[in-house]
């Protein structure tokens, strides 16, 4: 039986190549090009393997500003059917719950669908809030940290194993339903040309505005945000001794480090 | 609020703040065991609280859980309201969600807290929707803000090199996860006792979702939250070979071993040994940054280390401005000497 599943993405900085300054410890964040988050791609390749064994379309969205279209193309590389970049000013600013609004009100006009599957958080931000609260606003069951997933009884339900801190568990969920795939649970797929070329060639992408979506602007962006950050101050730097062994010798320096740990009450004995 | 302010129409209209009083934990008590994640939270509820003239209350839902009801209590807990029910044997997102959605409905507190285990992250963000009011995750520090008596809800954004004050200015209640080993634990006092004890008996939802398996998994033993010395590698150490004398070390000192978000990411080690913003805050006496250079994120999970030793090849990198004790040099040739010199002084 063919199912129709919706994969969440987002657009992030690419931490992974985010580079230290020396001097303060910040990162340099200065043309720092972006990527799909890659926990995401735990998720596309979830669908993708879904979509392997009981066929069906899996379509990507995400709510980001227009340079994502770059990322729904890599998608489609990957093997995804359709992608839809959600972008608009007036998403702006928004924090989770407002994020999850216009995920959720996007995710209705793709009803009827089996499956909504997302990461299980960013590399940005990690607060794994958006599945579980598009869960709420589409009155659905939901489930974390799944590795696994097989249909049951035709299309009726699905069953998933997830993994918690010390036990896995196996749940039966009714579809449609949502989940977030647990990072590194898989290997996604590379891109292949053909379907890279398909991403250029068809117009497999999609814009959806608030022109269309048509949301009550105070229920979007900073506007639609419950929280506010009220101010931002510099991390305290915890202070340190900055003591340096000054040398090249090993063995003089694994004594010099013991001596200092022994007068900072360490016992090797 | 101002007249012409408009609101979301699907948030609750014209939430007034001064009905929502108190600060509720979230005790998760699954399997016959209070968790102690969510004990820790009773720290920084005690600190808003001393601000807010509030009280706070232990929030406990399961099935048999009545001989846990007073562990709270013992940790500061000013009362404590249950739901044990068969339909709650099993922790299921939906199921324990809605029912806390209800207890906060009826009551009304002003400040919920959950503990950022894996199971408080996949419920809390659902109970806030569901209540249309904010959430911030992984809270490290709490204050309140004096005009407004709202929460400012503490944590570091991206980069760590910041640290954002959050309020929910609108919406009631105020919710935030935490991290475990974020706080520690208040002071146990079992002659602490608390006249209020309310059994609450809500419906529970049945969604169509049933359990059909669940199996313990044998993790190992070191868990770096706790663990008094940590030997930890990052990028530097080259390959995952590395580690393997980062062991040996950590073992001359009775310690384990942890990792940089890069060591995790090259696949070296697992996520739940990571060490920073992204993974875990440690508290060690002694901590050993070997090929780790030392960015923002990294230094924010070792803040409540006593002593950090740096040993990296890069004489610049970030490290050795935090660290107590800092060795340029190839780790292939200092650990070896170390480990050599630990046993020459142990035979004295």
């Amino acid at each position: 039986m063919p199912l129709d599943i919706v994969v969440c993405v987002k657009w992030v900085p690419n931490t992974q190549i985010v580079n230290i300054d020396p001097r303060t410890g910040t990162l340099i964040r200065e043309g720092v090009p972006s990527i799909i988050n890659p926990h995401d791609l735990n998720a596309v390749e979830f669908g993708l393997t879904l979509k392997d064994s009981y066929g069906g379309r899996l379509t990507a969205i995400a709510m980001s500003p227009p340079s994502a279209k770059a990322g729904l193309e890599f998608l489609i590389g990957m093997g995804v059917d359709r992608a839809i970049l959600i972008t608009d000013r007036v998403f702006a600013g928004a924090d989770t719950l407002a994020t999850s609004y216009v995920l959720a009100k996007a995710i209705e006009r793709l009803m009827p669908t089996d499956l909504i599957i997302f990461g299980q958080e960013t590399i940005d931000s990690s607060t794994a809030h958006i599945c579980a609260q598009t869960a709420s606003w589409l009155k659905l069951p939901y489930i974390y940290y799944v590795i696994d997933a097989r249909l049951e009884d035709g299309k009726k339900n699905i069953v998933v194993k997830r993994v918690l801190e010390r036990k896995i568990e196996v749940f039966e969920l009714p579809l449609p339903c949502l989940m977030a795939i647990a990072m590194k649970s898989n290997v996604p797929r590379p891109v292949t040309l053909s379907n890279k070329i398909k991403a250029k060639m068809e117009n497999l992408i999609e814009v959806w505005n608030n022109e269309m979506l048509k949301l009550n602007i105070n229920c979007v962006g900073l506007k639609g945000s419950p929280t506010v950050v009220s101010k931002s101050i510099p991390t305290p730097v915890v202070p340190r001794k900055k003591l340096k062994f000054e040398g090249t010798d090993p063995i003089e320096a694994a004594r010099w480090l013991l001596d200092r740990l022994a007068e900072e009450g360490v016992r090797v004995i | 609020m101002s007249a012409v302010q408009q609101i979301c129409p699907e948030w609750e209209q014209n939430v007034n703040k001064e009905e929502f009083k108190g600060i509720w934990v979230f005790v998760e008590c699954f399997e016959g065991l209070v968790n102690e994640a969510s004990l820790q939270l009773i720290t920084p509820a005690k600190k808003i609280a001393e601000k807010l003239n509030a009280s706070i209350t232990a929030i406990m839902l399961g099935h048999r859980i009545e001989m846990m009801l007073n562990e709270p209590v013992y940790y500061g807990a000013d009362s404590v309201i249950y739901v044990d029910d068969e339909d709650l044997a099993t922790y299921y997102p939906n199921v324990y969600g809605d029912v806390l959605v209800n207890l906060v409905k009826k009551y009304k507190p002003e400040l919920l807290l959950i503990a950022g285990t894996l199971s408080g992250r996949e419920m809390a963000p659902y109970v806030a929707n569901c209540l249309r009011t904010g959430i911030t995750a992984d809270c490290t520090d709490f204050d309140v803000d004096e005009t407004t008596m709202d929460v400012l809800q503490i944590r570091p954004p991206f980069g760590a090199t910041l640290l954002a004050y959050i309020r929910t200015p609108h919406n009631r209640p105020q919710i935030a996860t935490v991290r475990p080993n974020v706080f520690n634990l208040p002071n146990k006092d079992v002659s602490r006792k608390t006249s209020s004890v309310i059994r609450e008996h809500v419906e529970i939802p049945r969604p169509n979702v049933r359990l059909l398996s669940s199996e313990k998994v044998e993790k190992e033993a070191a868990i770096i939250e706790k663990a008094d010395v940590i030997v930890s590698g990052g990028k530097g150490l080259g390959s995952p070979e590395g580690f393997r004398l980062l062991e040996e070390l950590a073992r001359e000192f009775g310690g384990v071993v942890a990792g940089s978000r890069k060591a995790v990411d090259a696949g070296w080690i697992p996520h739940e040994k990571q060490v920073g913003q992204t993974g875990k805050s440690v508290k060690a006496s002694l901590y050993i940054a070997v090929g780790i250079s030392g960015a923002a994120q990294h230094l924010f999970g070792i803040r409540e280390v006593k002593t950090v030793v740096a040993i990296n090849t890069d004489p610049e990198a970030p490290i050795f401005d935090n660290a107590d004790y800092g060795i340029v040099g190839d780790y292939r040739q200092i650990i070896p000497a170390i480990i050599e010199e630990v046993k020459r002084r142990r035979r004295g």
